[in-house]
């Protein structure tokens, strides 16, 4: 009986030390990397960081909850725009500005996410388009924000330390998401409503409340994210972060990771940025490179719809299952 | 009593599926609801958890009217359902499926999933807890909506269908498990096909045509209706018995 019960539990579950080892390695070298690399190569590190950070907000509704959220990037760009006002007109330091940043986004979240989360599939994604695309058109006529012109916030030059800030926001999301959806009650009943939202309710789970609570967590970090970016990049307007192309790069690294998983949408942003750099290395500035990442995404939808996390996991590095694993995995 | 519908009214467009029923239903007991498909069993269900508005009348449980409660708060109060197509949380393992019912009480990982054991164990799914529920098969499927709904340890289990599909060994052990749980006091509502389960199991039996009661009263009583066999039961079902 023993082994009936253990019949279905993965094969790849690694001892525990050896991930914890691992994840021990990858935090060193996070803190050490500033001091390795050339400034070039930090900048990419630290928007490899943001977007990681990004992505798994996303995927706090998007993949563990299942609604998929198309106006993501206008709490980052809210967050980027609050700080900056905090900053320029009252004058608040940069640490109070980043929690005011995500809890406004949190609580704008709560009150699109309290009539538009009873929609289900495409509705909601359509809503949540619309909310951000009218946030861009606020952003773009109101004074405060200095409308198309955009904003101009103090200068602090100083890329290592956006790069450590950018690593512990992050970190701290990642830990959250560990706790708090992988560890806790609270996840469990996401999962539920996304697989079956009525059984859920039938069973007791207050569905509205608990999307709402999902919701409005997966826009405060994206806040503060945003928060971080508009000091470090000192000017921004409309189109710099509140335009649809954020919103698309979360979605498409969280998907190209593995949505609903806790390391997905890290190696998602990893891959997209890494790749869109390098692409943008060789060809200087140009669009060529979301040609690239749209076709990747196509292949990844059709073909290994768990994403890369889903690969990994599955026993494919062995050599002798390799090809059978490689035949389950990918749809011809 | 425990529960009780007044005048129960619920229409999709002009077809009124539910039609001024009233049920009552005492402690400890067994109800069976049967009908033709169509004749507004599952709609009746759907109104008593709140899944769906109704239209008009009124659903009291326990002496609360519940009609306008929202379906988690129902099953707060003690009302556990199972689907009748199974409606598991597919990407989930069978235990985590159970411990999602758990936090219905608790908040605690460690309590939810001691308590979803148990259940599993009562209702013969425990070697099978680890599985994800793609890989189960349509009885332990069946087992398992049966636990989701144990687990919220509810006073009153309404069962939609959890006999189709199955074959007659697997009625025999469902019907089994179902004797097991009403002599621990559940009440309990079956809505069902197989006319063995509902003679076996229920003290009464109403039946439905077109969203209205036409009979209610003891299994004995219900077989030899001559209104009850008209509608449902056709001419063969008297000849045989």
């Amino acid at each position: 009986m023993k082994s009936l019960k253990n019949a279905q539990t993965p094969a790849h579950s690694s001892p525990s030390f050896l991930r914890w080892g691992l994840l021990g390695l990858v935090l060193l070298i996070s803190l050490l990397l500033p001091w390795t690399l050339s400034p070039l190569w930090i900048r990419i590190a630290t928007e490899v960081l943001m977007w990681a950070g990004l992505a798994q907000s996303w995927n706090i509704i998007g993949g563990y909850t299942g609604y998929l959220s198309f106006g993501h990037g206008a709490f980052f760009g809210v967050g980027a725009y609050i700080t900056g006002i905090t900053m320029l007109h009252l004058g608040l330091p940069f640490g109070l500005g980043l929690l005011i940043s995500g809890m406004a986004a949190a609580l704008m979240a709560v009150i699109i996410g309290y009539p538009t989360l009873r929609l289900r599939g495409a509705y909601f994604a359509i809503a949540t388009w619309a909310f951000g695309e009218m946030i861009r058109q606020i952003a773009t006529i109101l004074e405060i924000t200095g409308g198309a012109f955009g904003m101009q916030l103090p200068a602090y030059l100083n890329l290592p330390f956006f790069y450590y800030l950018f690593l512990l926001m992050t970190g701290l999301i990642y830990l959250t998401i560990y706790l708090l959806l992988e560890r806790s009650p609270f996840g469990y009943k996401l999962l539920a409503i996304r697989e079956h939202e009525e059984a859920a309710e039938m069973v007791g789970v207050d569905t509205v409340m608990i999307k709402i609570k999902a919701f409005g967590l997966s826009a405060f970090f994206p806040g503060v994210l945003g928060g971080i970016y508009a000091y470090w990049v000192t000017y921004i307007h409309p189109d710099s972060v509140l335009g649809a192309v954020i919103t698309d790069f979360m979605v498409v690294m969280a998907f190209l990771g593995g949505i609903g998983s806790l390391w997905g949408p890290f190696l998602g942003a990893g891959v997209v940025q890494l790749v869109n750099r390098y692409l943008w290395l060789v060809w200087g500035e140009g669009t060529f490179y979301l040609i690239v990442i749209g076709a990747a995404i196509c292949a990844v939808v059709l073909f290994i719809p768990s994403g890369i996390i889903g690969l990994l996991e599955s026993q494919i590095f062995q050599p002798r299952t390799a090809w059978k694993e490689i035949r389950k995995k990918v749809k011809w | 009593m425990l529960l009780e519908s007044r005048d129960l009214t619920k229409a999709f467009g002009g077809l009124v599926a539910v039609n001024q029923l009233s049920m009552t239903v005492e402690k400890g007991t067994v109800l069976g609801i049967i009908g033709p498909n169509g004749s507004g069993k599952t709609t009746f269900f759907n109104l008593i958890t709140g899944m769906i508005p109704s239209d008009s009348g009124k659903v009291i449980f326990n002496g609360e009217d519940i009609t306008k409660l929202r379906p988690h708060r129902i099953a707060r109060l003690g009302v556990g359902r199972t689907f009748q197509i199974p409606a598991p949380f597919s990407k989930m393992t069978v235990l985590e499926n159970v411990m999602v019912s758990s936090f219905i009480h608790t908040s605690s990982m460690k309590i939810a999933k001691k308590k979803a054991w148990e259940v599993l164990e009562k209702v013969g799914l425990d070697e099978k807890a680890d599985f994800q529920v793609l890989n189960v098969t349509l009885e332990d499927r069946k087992r398992l909506e049966l636990a989701k709904a144990l687990a919220i340890e509810p006073s009153l289990l309404l069962l939609d269908e959890v006999m189709s599909g199955l074959t007659p060994v697997e009625v025999k052990s469902a019907i089994h498990l179902i004797r097991q749980m009403h002599r621990q006091g559940l009440t309990i509502i079956i809505v069902e096909h197989v006319m063995d389960v509902i003679l076996s199991l229920c003290d009464r039996v109403a039946v439905l045509d077109y969203g209205r009661k036409i009979a209610e009263g003891t299994p004995q009583q219900i077989v030899n209706h001559p209104e009850v066999i008209r509608a449902y039961l056709g001419e063969r079902y008297r000849a045989r018995s």
